[in-house]
C-alpha cells in the first residue's frame, strides 16, 4: 500500500472507529512482556478495584459511595413510617402462619409470607437516577431512560428475591403487658388500668428509600448500584421506635438507633463478550473471528459488546449460591461458559467482601 | 397449571399489521403484531441495521418499569435472530399486547408491579417470533422459550416447567431460557436462590422443551419450517405444525 499513511492519537482512533480500535488492542502487544490487552490497559478476565466509603450522607439513615474506576454510585437509605392505619388493604399476618412458614422454611430465604409483606407493602423503593454528566448519552429533562428503568426493576426484583431484608425487621411491636411492666417500674403499681386481653401487634412499618445516583458513569452499572445499595442497607441504622398509647403515635428515640439486619452479601458480576468480527449474529453457522469475554465493562466496551451476562452469588455459607443469572442478547455463552463463569463471580465475591470490610 | 396445556397459535388476527399472531399458553394469552421494515424515526435510525423497536402492554393499565425490562431483554434477543444487517436505516416494530394473564388468588393484585415477570417471557418471545414469521421477517433462526422453576417439596427438589404465578411465588429459583432452532442459548434469565448443578438440571430440562430433535428430514421451505417453538412439551414440533398449517392453508387455491 503506497500512499500516505495517517497517524491518529489513539483516543481520536477510538472516537472513530472503536471497534477496530479495540480489536487492534486485543489482538496486538505494546511491547513483547506486554500480553495484549484492552484499550483501557486492563487484562481481559481483569476486573477494577471497588472501593467503599460508608456514611458518606449525614441526614440519610444509611448511605454508602461505591467507586469502580470510574463509575462511581451514591447511595442513600432513609426509613419512613408507615403507619398500619394508612395501608389500605391491611392484613395482618396470622401468628400460627408466621409460625408454620418457619417451620417449613428452617429460616431459608423462601420466606414468603415475610415477603409477601415487603411487596404487598412496598417496603423497599428503590430508585435510580443517572445524573447528567455522568455521561455524555444521559441528557438533561429526559424522561427516565430504559437504562435506568432496567436498573430499577432488576435492583427491585434482586432485592425481594435475596431476601436481603427482612419485613420482620422493618416492623414495629406494640406490646401492651411490656409497656406496662416499664411502666410499673416507673410509676409504682398503676397495673390494671389498661385491658389486660389486648394483643400484641404491629402498628407500623418502616419503608426504606434506597436511592441511587449515578455521580459518574463508565459501564458496568449493575455491579456498583448493587453493590452500593448493599453497603447501604448494611450501613443503615433506624431509630428505636415505640408506640405511644396515649397520643396513638409512633415515636422514635432521639438518640438511640439499632442497625438493620441485612442477610447475606449478594454480590453482582458482570461480563460483555466482545467479537472480533463486528457483523457476526446468532446462528451464523460455523463461526468466525475470534471472541473475548471482558470483566468489568467500561462505557467503550459496552457500547460495542451486544451479548452481556451478569451473575449475582453469595458466598456467605461455605457453598457458592447463585443469587441471579442474566444473559442475554447472544448466543455465544453456551452451558459451559456459563458454568465456568461461577468461578469468576466467586472470585469477585472475595474481593468485593475484603473491600466492603 | 391453569388453562391451557398444550400452547395454541393463530396467524393474522390484525389485518392491517403486517404480521400478527396470537399466542396462547399455560394461561398467558398474547396477541402480537409486526410492522417492518418501516421508516425509522431520526434517532432510531442505524447506518448498518436495522431497529428492533419492542413494545409489551400489560394486560391492564399503563406499562411501567418491568415492561421497559422485558422489553428491554426481547429486543436484545431478538434482534440477534432478526437479519437486521440486511435493512439498514429501517425499523422493525414488534408490538405485544398481554391479553391475559394467570392471576394468583393468594395476593393483592396491584396494577404496578415492579418486579421481574418471569412467567410471562416465554409467551412474548413465542408470540413475537411467530408474528415475525407471520409478516416474513428474513429471521436467522427462530427461538423457542420456556419457563422452569425448582421447587423444594418435603426435601425432595423438583423441576417444573411453565409455573403458575402461585408457583414462582413458592418456588426456590424460577428460570427462563430460550434456544435458537441452531440449539444455540440465547437467553438466560434467573432468579432466586440456587447452585450450578440446580442450573445445570434446569438447562437440560429447557433444552429438553425447547429443542427436541426432530425426527424429519429438512425440506425446501427449511428456513420457514425449520423451527417453530411453541409453550409446553416440545415447542418446536408445535412452531412447525403451526406453520405447516398455515403454508397449507395458503396455498389451498393451487
Amino acid at each position: 500500500m503506497a500512499g500516505p499513511t495517517i497517524s491518529l492519537p489513539a483516543p481520536i482512533f477510538a472516537k472513530i472507529s472503536p471497534h477496530p480500535f479495540l480489536v487492534r488492542s486485543l489482538t496486538r502487544s505494546t511491547a513483547a512482556d506486554h500480553p495484549p490487552c484492552r484499550a483501557n490497559g486492563r487484562a481481559t478476565q481483569e476486573l477494577r478495584p471497588v472501593r467503599f466509603n460508608a456514611t458518606s450522607l449525614s441526614h440519610a439513615h444509611g448511605s454508602a459511595l461505591v467507586r469502580l474506576g470510574d463509575t462511581t454510585v451514591l447511595c442513600g437509605v432513609r426509613g419512613e413510617l408507615l403507619p398500619v392505619e394508612r395501608i389500605p388493604q391491611f392484613r395482618p399476618v396470622d401468628k400460627e402462619e408466621l409460625r408454620q412458614q418457619g417451620e417449613n422454611n428452617n429460616g431459608n430465604c423462601g420466606d414468603a409470607i415475610g415477603r409477601g409483606e415487603l411487596r404487598d407493602y412496598d417496603l423497599l423503593v428503590p430508585n435510580i437516577e443517572l445524573a447528567t454528566g455522568s455521561a455524555p448519552q444521559f441528557l438533561p429533562g429526559v424522561p427516565p431512560t430504559t437504562l435506568a428503568q432496567t436498573l430499577s426493576t432488576r435492583v427491585y426484583s434482586l432485592l425481594h428475591s435475596t431476601g436481603l431484608v427482612q419485613a420482620g425487621d422493618l416492623k414495629i411491636w406494640y406490646s401492651p403487658k411490656e409497656q406496662r411492666r416499664g411502666e410499673d417500674v416507673e410509676m409504682g403499681g398503676t397495673g390494671d388500668k389498661e385491658d389486660g386481653d389486648e394483643e400484641e401487634r404491629p402498628v407500623a412499618y418502616w419503608v426504606l428509600y434506597i436511592d441511587l445516583l449515578f455521580v459518574s458513569f463508565d459501564g458496568n452499572p449493575f455491579d456498583v448500584a448493587w453493590a452500593a445499595v448493599v453497603a447501604a442497607l448494611r450501613d443503615t441504622r433506624l431509630p428505636v421506635a415505640r408506640w405511644d398509647p396515649d397520643r396513638e403515635v409512633v415515636v422514635c428515640s432521639k438518640t438511640e438507633r439499632r442497625r438493620l439486619n441485612v442477610r447475606g452479601l449478594p454480590v453482582a458480576c458482570s461480563a460483555a463478550v466482545f467479537m472480533e468480527k463486528e457483523q457476526s449474529e446468532a446462528g451464523a453457522g460455523p463461526r468466525e473471528g475470534g471472541h473475548w469475554l471482558l470483566l468489568d465493562p467500561d462505557r467503550l466496551e459496552e457500547t460495542l459488546c451486544k451479548e452481556v451476562i451478569t451473575m449475582v452469588v453469595d458466598c456467605s455459607d461455605d457453598e457458592t449460591r447463585i443469587k441471579s443469572l442474566e444473559k442475554q442478547g447472544g448466543t455465544l455463552l453456551g452451558r459451559e461458559l456459563i458454568r465456568g463463569y461461577a468461578g469468576i463471580a466467586e472470585r469477585r465475591w472475595k474481593e468485593v467482601r475484603t473491600a466492603m470490610e | 397449571m391453569t388453562a391451557t396445556t398444550t400452547p395454541e397459535a393463530t396467524f393474522g388476527v390484525l389485518p392491517r399489521a403486517d404480521g400478527s399472531a396470537r399466542y396462547s399458553h399455560a394461561g398467558y394469552t398474547v396477541t402480537g403484531s409486526v410492522n417492518g421494515p418501516i421508516e425509522a424515526q431520526r434517532r432510531e435510525e442505524h447506518a448498518y441495521e436495522a431497529h428492533v423497536d419492542v413494545v409489551v402492554r400489560p394486560a391492564a393499565g399503563h406499562g411501567g418499569t418491568r415492561e421497559r425490562h422485558l422489553e428491554s431483554v426481547l429486543q436484545s434477543s431478538l434482534a440477534q435472530i432478526i437479519l437486521v444487517k440486511s435493512f439498514p436505516r429501517s425499523l422493525i416494530q414488534i408490538v405485544l399486547q398481554v391479553e391475559n394473564s394467570p392471576e394468583n388468588d393468594y395476593v393483592n393484585t396491584k396494577l404496578v408491579q415492579a418486579s421481574l415477570n418471569f412467567g410471562i417471557m416465554p409467551a412474548l418471545m413465542q408470540t413475537a417470533v411467530l408474528a415475525l414469521l407471520s409478516a416474513g421477517v428474513p429471521m436467522r433462526a427462530t427461538a423457542t422459550g420456556t419457563a422452569v422453576a425448582i421447587m423444594h417439596q418435603d426435601g425432595a427438589k423438583q423441576t417444573m416447567v411453565d409455573p403458575s404465578p402461585r408457583d414462582i411465588e413458592k418456588a426456590r429459583s424460577v428460570h427462563v431460557l430460550a434456544f435458537t432452532s441452531q440449539d444455540e442459548l440465547l437467553l438466560a434469565e434467573s432468579e432466586g436462590d440456587f447452585t450450578v448443578k440446580e442450573w445445570d438440571l434446569v438447562y437440560e430440562t429447557a433444552r429438553g422443551i425447547c429443542c427436541r430433535s426432530r425426527p424429519q428430514a429438512k425440506e425446501g421451505m427449511a428456513m420457514l419450517l425449520d423451527d417453530e417453538s411453541t409453550g409446553g412439551p416440545d415447542m418446536r414440533q408445535f412452531l412447525r405444525s403451526t406453520m405447516e398449517s398455515k403454508v397449507a392453508a395458503d396455498l389451498h387455491w393451487k
